[in-house]
């Protein structure tokens, strides 16, 4: 049978936030955040090469190369042979060329009882990730002879991809009659010693769900207020024990998924930024005062109102057509400008926090646990990323400095609210 | 199972120290090295190189194809003198010149850096055919290449060895400079036969060494050195 040169040629657009992760790209320094899932049995690699063989047809989007255009970069499928499960590195997270590795924008490895997956942020979010490294799991686990059954982040393999799986959602709900203008105020930045390249420095707390949330009550704040208002607390200490001039302001950049107020089923980024942060020049911040300030910030301003404003920001720019006809090398100069400048000086550190993870009931007794890991940050500071899973809550630090004051700072002040903290690391020194 | 005396979280029982304050980890009933394993892998990752395979073909074929019809036209159109030898040997010139970055990535930066200043020194001997003598090649264009290839090692040699700050820098480069002026002005003498003593290379000496001597100081000079880089930043 002819092949049917009349069908187009499938190629997919950068979603909203997916523009600038390429941008940033430098020799040393890639967006890309990892996905771990730790098995009750150690993995065997030639399995679960199947396993990513088969689930990775489901998600097209993630099987794809990143090409330039004149004027945007675009995704377009990538039927090379890969992405080839590795064993896993010590130093996780590095750099991903765009044309290394079959120019795949994943990798996926193994080692003793856990699978990673390694996806460029402009593939898409930690949510959509989740779902394809989820899904490599439950077909590996059925390679296993296990019954895994369909359901949370699990998707039928043998189901055709739905359009909204694909689609840039931004898009649809950036329709708010005004754009507020974006923050931008000189935050705190961590001192420290920049840690040699090909260093990943990880802390991981493990932690009791229901403990911390017996503590986080006790202030009237959910999990993720409480562990924000730990990580500003420990920022606040910092900056206070560093030489300074002059205080400024310590924000946290977190990243909210926006399915959860706009509802779609892309598997592509559908995250704002948001910051959440104290101003020490205005007086000495008590914990329970911080817990409040967070907990008054998250309730003002996460909601779809102000978060669809926002998007509406974000998008009006890349509608603009003046900003549209302009060459990518000069995007990417102003954009990079733009980004080191100005938002990435807007916070002092990033936290996320995916949450608890839904996972197919019988899927459960094969897991331990998941971890999940920001990446490396663009600056000389430390990323928190939280998930938890059943009673078992993960806090993982990565960081490029030496020094592990804030992470220090946090744990300590954990352990003094009386929860009990189980810390494994990479760290050398 | 441990815990950190000073931070109060238990610690993976392959840690030898608390990662948060680096406190060791001392059990008095166990004074015996912990045999762990640690729940990360131990090898180091690094990142995939990219092959340039299709620039690389690319721009072979185009030097090779500009040569080629550059040799073909003077042969059989425009054949008065020897003109595509200027062409063919900017082609081989850009071939070495490229070759490392985009062909062979693993060859030594000193080995690349002999190639240029080899291909340079042929383009210089094609030249000689369009000229009417070739004494200017031997006497003075070939020695001045030589002592520029031998200036450019050295200047690599001392930048990958030594620091490579800003001040540091400047002063191979005022060094460098300083002798290649000397140079270039006793061949120039010698191929004019000339009487063999300084003159305008002098004063690019005289300020050069002035220049040499305060980056010296500043360098051994701790004090100075930072004020300098305070002030002096970019």
């Amino acid at each position: 049978m002819q092949p049917n040169t009349n069908t187009p040629k499938v190629w997919y657009k950068l979603d909203l936030s997916a523009i600038v992760y390429p941008t940033l790209q430098r020799r040393d320094f890639s967006s890309v955040y990892r996905l771990s899932v730790v098995l009750k049995e150690p993995v065997d690699p030639a399995l679960l090469q199947k396993a990513v063989d088969t689930a990775l047809v489901r998600f097209p989007t993630y099987k794809t190369a990143i090409r330039k255009g004149l004027f945007w970069r675009y995704l377009e499928p990538n039927n090379r042979p890969g992405p080839f499960v590795q064993k896993d590195i010590r130093n996780f997270c590095m750099p991903m060329p765009f044309k290394a590795g079959n120019r795949y924008l994943l990798r996926v490895y193994y080692h003793d009882r856990r699978i990673s997956l390694e996806a460029h942020h402009c593939l898409g979010d930690g949510t959509g990730g989740m779902y394809v490294l989820q899904t490599i799991t439950a077909a590996y686990l059925r390679l296993l002879g296990h019954q895994i059954s369909v359901g949370g982040f699990v998707k039928d393999i043998k189901e055709e991809p739905s359009p909204g799986e694909l689609e840039d959602a931004y898009m649809r709900y950036a329709n708010a009659k005004v754009s507020p203008s974006r923050p931008g105020e000189k935050t705190y930045r961590v001192r420290g010693t920049r840690a040699p390249f090909y260093t990943f420095n990880v802390i991981d707390g493990i932690l009791s769900v229901n403990e911390v949330m017996a503590v986080a009550s006790k202030y009237q704040a959910t999990i993720t207020e409480y562990l924000n208002s730990v990580l500003l607390y420990a920022l606040l200490q910092k900056q206070q024990s560093d030489w300074h001039i002059k205080l400024r302001p310590v924000k946290i950049a977190m990243p909210v998924n926006l399915r959860r107020f706009f509802p779609s089923e892309t598997l592509r980024n559908f995250i704002t930024m948001v910051y959440p942060g104290v101003d020490p020049r205005l007086g000495d911040y008590t914990f329970e005062e911080i817990v409040k300030q967070v907990h008054n910030y998250m309730r003002y301003y996460i909601n779809d109102k102000f978060l669809r404003g926002d998007i509406t920001t974000n998008a009006n720019t890349q509608r603009n057509p003046l900003i549209r006809v302009v060459p990518l090398f000069i995007k990417d100069f102003v954009v990079r400008m733009f980004y080191t400048k100005v938002q990435d000086r807007n916070s002092s550190a990033g936290l996320t926090n995916m949450g608890a993870l839904k996972v197919p009931d019988d899927m459960k007794p094969y897991i331990d646990r998941f971890d999940i890991y920001m990446g490396q940050p663009f600056s000389c500071r430390t990323n928190c990323a939280i998930v938890s899973f059943e009673d078992t809550l993960t806090i993982n630090f990565a960081s490029s400095i030496l020094e592990s004051d804030v992470e220090r700072l946090f744990f300590q002040k954990l352990v003094s609210d009386g929860i009990h903290v189980k810390i494994e690391s990479n760290r050398t020194y | 199972m441990s815990y950190c005396v000073n931070c109060g979280v238990e610690l993976e029982s392959s840690l030898t120290a608390c990662p948060l304050c680096h406190t060791p980890v001392i059990n008095p009933n166990e004074l015996q090295k912990l045999t762990a394993q640690s729940p990360f892998p131990t090898e180091k990752g690094k990142v995939d190189v990219v092959k340039r395979k299709d620039l690389g073909i690319l721009v072979s074929i185009v030097l090779i194809a500009t040569s080629l019809s550059c040799l073909l036209l003077n042969l059989f159109v425009f054949s008065g003198s020897p003109w595509s030898l200027f062409i063919i040997g900017a082609c081989l010139v850009l071939f070495v010149l490229v070759f490392p970055a985009v062909i062979y990535t693993k060859l030594p930066i000193y080995i690349s850096l002999l190639f240029d200043g080899v291909s340079i020194g042929v383009y210089l001997f094609l030249i000689t055919f369009n000229t009417s003598n070739v004494e200017w090649f031997w006497k003075l264009a070939l020695p001045i290449l030589v002592l520029a290839t031998i200036l450019v090692e050295i200047f690599t040699l001392l930048l990958r060895s030594f620091s490579v700050s800003f001040l540091a820098t400047s002063l191979y480069v005022f060094a460098e400079s300083a002798l290649l002026c000397v140079g270039i002005e006793l061949l120039i003498r010698h191929y004019s036969n000339a009487p063999l003593h300084l003159t305008w290379s002098a004063i690019v000496l005289t300020v050069c060494g002035v220049i040499v001597v305060l980056l010296i100081t500043l360098l051994s000079i701790r004090r100075l050195r930072d004020a300098v880089r305070r002030r002096l930043h970019f």
